[in-house]
């Protein structure tokens, strides 16, 4: 398989060049590529016959501001896209980093699978990622009026809000949370 | 015999036959019939939030068969007596799951099943799990595990049986 894999990032090297940077990683080859060239890159690894990538998998936001022992020292968003060939057996990760750490925003792909929908929907609810050009971009997981990021580094686990039911008002109504966040697992690092 | 309530022992409710009469008709309290009636009928909203649901489904496929208990599920909360808060209730769920309970009709009654209703379990210090349903409906019975077995829930349910028993409609 890591065969596979290394022949693969050749075509890719071949086909794309510089513009992004390819190589093998857990077996699996991967690409970085700049926001700029996102959505061309996406649309070839489609339609192009050395790639014909059919499906999207999965596309998952990363937050790298708690990554690794050191501080990280790149930009904190990652979107991370997962593609498999049908025709090909062939599958391959697509690594975008959004360029701005406040407000990160990402092109959408949804144009060019539809599967990837439903999937930046849940980026964007978990991580706060915004993709450009998507048509339908609103919380998929969280609750309505939901504050914050779950998955965000910074964001407490315990959230902000517990409900209750008001039996005056008759209806659930949120509170101010009241218990404490806490660690209950020891943060370990792959070797 | 007293009633549990009042204490009065004319208005007993635990005996369910007071006279036999060789007529043909026995005697009886309305209590103690009203009881024996919604005892022997507790059907359940079909209501299943997580894993536990699965549980209560075991409990009451054909190995369990909580038939035999008159427990059917009902499709519907309006034509319910009792829900069975089966797994973990999310803050998103919560406004839901309160419009179920208020669209069942009384008298109703509440069990809360596994460590996720009772009091969040789990995923207590979550930021999107409600710690305990009984922040949201009032519970009558709580039957712990995670999730716990069929034989629990069907334990639980002859304890709210119990519960019902013990309940004056009439002798108030």
């Amino acid at each position: 398989m890591p065969k596979l894999a290394e022949s693969l990032v050749q075509t890719l090297r071949d086909a794309f060049g510089e513009r992004v940077s390819a190589r093998v990683c857990l077996g699996e080859a991967s690409i970085d590529v700049a926001v700029g060239d996102y959505l061309e890159v996406m649309e070839r690894l489609r339609d192009a016959p050395d790639f014909r990538f059919e499906q999207l998998i999965d596309v998952c936001g990363i937050d790298y501001s708690a990554y690794g022992k050191t501080p990280w020292p790149g930009r904190r968003f990652a979107v991370v896209s997962h593609l498999l060939s049908i025709s090909k057996n062939r599958r391959v990760r697509v690594r975008c980093f959004a360029p701005d750490d406040v407000f990160p925003s990402i092109p959408s792909v949804s144009s060019i699978w539809n599967s990837a929908d439903w999937f930046e929907r849940e980026a964007f609810d978990l991580f706060g990622i915004v993709f450009t050009g998507h048509a339908n971009l609103r919380r998929i997981l969280t609750d309505y009026g939901f504050d914050g990021h779950p998955l965000r580094k910074d964001f407490p686990v315990s959230g902000k809000v517990e409900v209750r039911y008001d039996a005056e008002l008759a209806r659930v109504v949120g509170d101010p949370v009241s218990i404490q966040p806490r660690v209950t697992t020891p943060r370990v690092f792959p070797e | 015999m007293h009633c549990l309530e009042c204490g009065d022992a004319a208005r007993a409710s635990d005996g369910l036959l007071t006279g036999l009469f060789e007529q043909g008709f026995v005697t009886t309290s309305a209590d103690a019939l009203i009881n024996y009636v919604r005892t022997g009928s507790m059907w359940p909203v079909t209501f299943g939030l997580a894993c536990c649901a699965i549980e209560m489904i075991h409990a009451g496929c054909s190995r369990y068969d909580l038939d035999r208990f008159g427990v059917i599920f009902r499709p519907s909360p309006r034509q319910s007596d009792l829900m069975i808060i089966a797994g973990t209730l999310t803050n998103k769920m919560a406004p839901a799951l309160r419009r179920v309970y208020d669209q069942m009709a009384e008298p109703r009654w509440v069990i809360s099943m596994g460590s996720c209703a009772n009091g969040g379990g789990y995923y207590h210090s979550s930021y999107s799990v409600v710690r305990g349903c009984d922040r949201i409906v009032p519970v009558d019975v709580y039957i712990p595990g995670c999730p716990p077995t069929s034989e629990a829930l069907i334990y639980g349910l002859l304890q709210l049986q119990n519960k019902i028993r013990r309940e004056c409609t009439i002798a108030r």
